[in-house]
């Protein structure tokens, strides 16, 4: 509220002022966005806190150590979206060099972690700066959604041809490849992003359909005639036949224990050690748990309507270029959320991949609340009907 | 400034309805793992959780006939270890060690084990798990339950059996009655982190266990002590490898009495007695003979005391009456044999009742043969011998007989005076019952009522009796014919001032002939016009003097002495 009334003091001030403000006069950001986003952060610190704390207070002395962690980060972010909705998003592509920054500093910084990187969970993913690990596969799903923004909004007519497309999905393979040396899930959304925001942006149907089609069938011979091979997929068929399926069983019996109203919040029993990782990656199984299938099926919906509002905005973005950044920003939600409670009802195979702003990882959560920063201001600049 | 084209709009709305899809394809998955598997994830979701712990069920108490109680249950504890909780091992160890006075490198080695739980030692006294406890040791669990404890020690020890380290019933009464003394064992489910350790804070379930029925006998404290002392003492005097004693209501089958000395501790049942170390055979065997009750389950030549059933069959048969005449020459020829009476130089002349009073031989051979075989074993099977008891005890044995086609008349005639055939003890006492309470075959028993432990309800227990075995008339006859036995004949050392006794002696030779030994017995019932109560004692091996008359006889006066004016009294 406080820019629309900046803007209207500021109108009959002057010309120039009056015909900038006439092509791209801000408003009033989707509240229902900052709402549901708030929520969403606040219900995952009560989460994050429920299934840690019986961890916390067993080899941290802490029952609240994972949560003040969190929360930390979670103003932090809350800090920085609010920063980031204020500033009128063309302004990070408001200078030539900045697109060619973006794209090298981020590819820098991935080959910088791949070398300097603290090993943890048998990965290379973290830079530790002072008392606080920082994940930069996180950065780059901001980044690639910026960077493509800008890119496509600068070369939308190149999408119509064969070569244009793949000239643009060239540019994202180093940035893929990189995170997939270290991290093959996160590598996936960033396929999954960019392959979205094309697809969007491009005027064909066909090609895409075909790869799509091709895709699914190679996947689906792949694991007829290979699929006893690779482990993970194994698993996810037998999970009880292996050691490494122990997780995504418990996981399931958090889920099944929950029945339709779950045992009531902080109740869970699956997370006193069964459910590795309940903070994480697995969380959403305690959530089935103590909140049962009505918890459950709200997160979702919560998801679902904060997707819709995603899509209002984009729909209504003032130009291609914000329009783009919140296709990201649904591409990266909506496949993140998918997998991860893909994985943790053994729908697909298992891969690590956290529950958007619910499960602990303050990078994760950082980055994503800067990334709602960024739909906030293209809302701000939304077109709307009078 | 690029607008968005119409095509681009058209993508998003698929792209938003691909994610829509996705997004029900999860909640139908959630739906389907949260409701319809629910159940089955559920329990195996509690499997992991929860942990099963017992809480062990007193057994029921054995009482005997007058509520004096006979089998116990006394509070020990069981100690053990929870690897993931012991904080500081040495202590724990040592205190183990000594406290429970226990080889150290043992308790080590189970304090030390990596196991969920680990027993350290079972039936630990209460006072000394009180003292573990006030050590207030991380990770060391004592956990109460209950062992058999028998206050009288020996008293009837193998009539009652005893029970194994899980109070399951072994030998005796607590096996036979097993089902009924043990109680339902309760339960404790609590639930477990991953550790295996216990959530303070979570509820238990706990199923509160439940005691096992008491059992009432129809054994008598007092007599069985009388019984016992009496036979102690003849053991001692006579030096015999072991004596018993049976006393028992002969109208109803209510054993009073079972005593076979030497007894053995119930406390300790493992305890090997001294008496009974000798011989071949392992540990266990030597065990196994001090356990048993030969009184049913060991068969013997039951001698003269058997003459009362060959006497019956000839007074059923009509073939003999009290006033027909005899001649004794101290020895009978059957076929080729000459068999001889106890008495070498012979009765003489005698009625067939003062052939019975002398327990003279040649008569009852000669009534032997005028019943024939064919009916001998008929009277045999009337009066029971060829099935067992029924008593309410484990380990009966059966009697061993001849074929009725393998009977020649020396097998007769040896059978007439209680050789060559085998019955046991009970046996002997359950068909002199009939014969002289009137007819009535009896089961002997010692389970009398169950008293529920719950609801106190009590069940009698019931036994066969099958009426009109012997005839009005045998009874009379065999009543006036047995206590003359007792007040003229052999049998005069069992007579009890101020009661009429009636019995019968026998000195039998054990098996193989030759070697010397014998088994001195008398069996008697008083008031022996309408008995009241019935007796058998054996004195097994005795040394020197071994006729039943002279020296089994006198201890059931003894006994007898006791018991009469106390059975008044009940």
């Amino acid at each position: 509220m406080a820019g629309k009334d900046k803007t209207a003091r500021r109108v009959p001030s002057g010309g120039t002022v009056r015909s900038r403000t006439a092509v791209r006069r801000p408003h009033a950001m989707d509240y229902s966005i900052v709402f549901l986003v708030i929520f969403l952060v606040g219900f995952g610190l009560v989460m994050v806190y429920s299934t840690s704390s019986y961890r916390g207070s067993l080899y941290m002395q802490d029952a609240a150590y994972w949560l003040k962690r969190q929360a930390v980060f979670a103003v932090i972010g809350i800090i920085a979206m609010f920063f980031v909705a204020r500033v009128d998003y063309h302004f990070w592509k408001s200078r030539k060099w900045m697109l060619s920054a973006y794209y090298w500093g981020t590819i820098l910084l991935l080959i910088f972690t791949l070398i300097f990187a603290v090993v943890s969970h048998g990965s290379r993913r973290w830079l530790r700066l002072g008392p606080l690990s920082f994940q930069p596969s996180e950065v780059a799903k901001v980044s690639l959604i910026l960077i493509f923004a800008i890119y496509i909004s600068r070369n939308v007519r190149h999408l119509r041809t064969w070569k244009g497309i793949i000239k643009s999905f060239v540019l994202a393979i180093p940035v893929i490849g990189v995170v997939g040396i270290e991290n093959l899930s996160t590598s996936i959304i960033l396929l999954a992003i960019t392959v979205i925001m094309i697809f969007v942006a491009s005027d064909k149907w066909k090609p895409f359909f075909a790869i799509g089609a091709a895709g699914i069938a190679g996947i689906a011979v792949l694991l007829l005639t290979q699929g006893y091979r690779v482990t993970r997929i194994k698993v996810w068929l037998n999970p009880e036949q292996y050691e490494t399926g122990l997780q995504t069983l418990q996981g399931l019996y958090a889920i099944g224990s929950g029945g339709l109203f779950g045992k009531g919040l902080g109740q869970s029993m699956q997370k006193m050690g069964f459910v590795p990782e309940t903070h994480n990656d697995m969380i959403f199984s305690i959530i089935c748990e103590e909140l049962g299938l009505f918890g459950a099926v709200g997160v979702l919906i919560i998801y679902f309507v904060l997707l819709w509002r995603f899509m209002v905005v984009a729909l209504n973005a003032a130009d291609l270029y914000g329009s783009m950044i919140v296709v990201g920003a649904i591409a990266h939600l909506g496949i993140q959320v998918f997998i991860n409670i893909g994985v943790v009802t053994n729908t697909i195979p298992n891969t690590g991949i956290p529950l958007p702003f619910i499960s602990y990882g303050g990078t994760s959560l950082c980055f994503l609340l800067i990334e709602m920063g960024l739909v906030l201001s293209v809302s701000r600049y939304m077109k709307i009907k009078e | 400034m690029i607008e968005i084209y119409v095509f681009q709009k058209r993508k998003y709305r698929f792209l938003f309805a691909c994610l829509g899809v996705l997004f029900l394809v999860l909640a139908g998955r959630l739906v389907y793992l949260m409701i319809f598997s629910s159940e089955e994830l559920s329990t195996k979701a509690l499997d992991v959780e929860q942990r099963e712990r017992s809480i062990k069920a007193a057994r029921g108490i054995i009482y005997d006939r007058n509520g004096v109680v006979l089998a116990d249950n006394q509070p020990v504890c069981t100690i053990s270890v929870i690897y993931n909780q012991v904080t500081e091992p040495e202590k724990v160890i040592r205190l183990l060690t000594e406290k429970l006075s226990m080889d150290e490198d043992e308790v080590r080695k189970k304090v030390e084990k990596v196991s969920s739980r680990e027993k350290i030692k079972s039936n630990v006294p209460k006072e000394i798990a009180d003292e573990i406890r006030e050590a207030s040791l991380a990770g060391v669990k004592v956990d109460e339950d209950y062992r058999r404890y028998y206050p009288f020690g020996s008293l009837a020890s193998k009539v009652l059996g005893f029970t194994g380290a899980d109070n399951q019933g072994i030998l005796g009464l607590e096996s036979r009655y097993d089902s009924i003394l043990k109680g339902t064992d309760g339960t404790i489910l609590t639930l477990t982190d991953f550790r295996g350790i216990e959530i303070e804070s979570a509820a238990e379930e706990r199923v509160e266990p439940v005691q096992g029925d008491s059992l009432y006998l129809s054994l008598d404290y007092t007599m069985q002590s009388w019984a016992q002392q009496a036979a102690e003492k003849v053991l001692k005097e006579k030096q015999a490898k072991s004596v018993s004693v049976i006393l028992m209501n002969p109208k109803n089958g209510e054993i009073y009495a079972m005593v076979n000395v030497p007894e053995y501790d119930l406390n300790e049942p493992y305890h090997l007695l001294p008496a009974y170390e000798g011989g071949e055979g392992s540990e266990n065997d030597k065990l196994n003979n001090m356990w048993r009750n030969p009184l049913i389950s060991d068969s013997y030549e039951p001698g003269s005391t058997f003459k009362i059933v060959t006497a019956t069959a000839a007074l059923e048969e009509g073939k003999v009456t009290p006033e027909d005449t005899f001649h004794c020459p101290g020895y009978k020829m059957v076929e080729d044999r000459k068999i001889r009476c106890h008495k070498t130089q012979g009765h003489g002349a005698e009625t067939f009742r003062e052939g019975v009073m002398n327990s003279c031989n040649p008569v009852f051979m000669e009534i032997g043969a005028r019943v024939g075989a064919e009916r001998m074993l008929y009277y045999y099977k009337k009066l029971g011998l060829y099935e067992k008891t029924g008593v309410d005890l484990p380990g009966e044995a059966g009697s061993i007989m001849h074929k009725l086609e393998n009977i020649g008349a020396v097998e007769l005639a040896t059978m007439s005076f209680g050789q060559s055939i085998q019955i046991t003890p009970l046996q002997l006492l359950r068909a002199v019952s009939a014969v002289v309470n009137g007819g009535t075959l009896i089961t002997p028993h010692l389970g009398v009522r169950i008293v529920d432990s719950t609801s106190g309800e009590n069940t009698t227990l019931s036994y066969e009796t099958e009426e009109g075995r012997v005839s009005e008339q045998t009874v009379e006859t065999m009543r006036s014919l047995l206590d003359a036995v007792v007040s003229e004949g052999t049998g005069k050392n069992a007579q009890v001032e101020g009661y009429q006794v009636g019995g019968k002696t026998a000195t039998s030779e054990k098996l193989p002939r030759g070697t010397g030994k014998y088994i001195s017995s008398f069996l008697g019932f008083a008031p022996s016009d309408d008995p009241e109560i019935m007796g058998l004692l054996l004195i097994d091996e005795p040394t020197g003097v071994y006729y039943g008359g002279t020296i089994a006889a006198p201890v059931m006066a003894e006994i007898f002495q006791n018991i009469l004016p106390y059975l008044d009294n009940l």
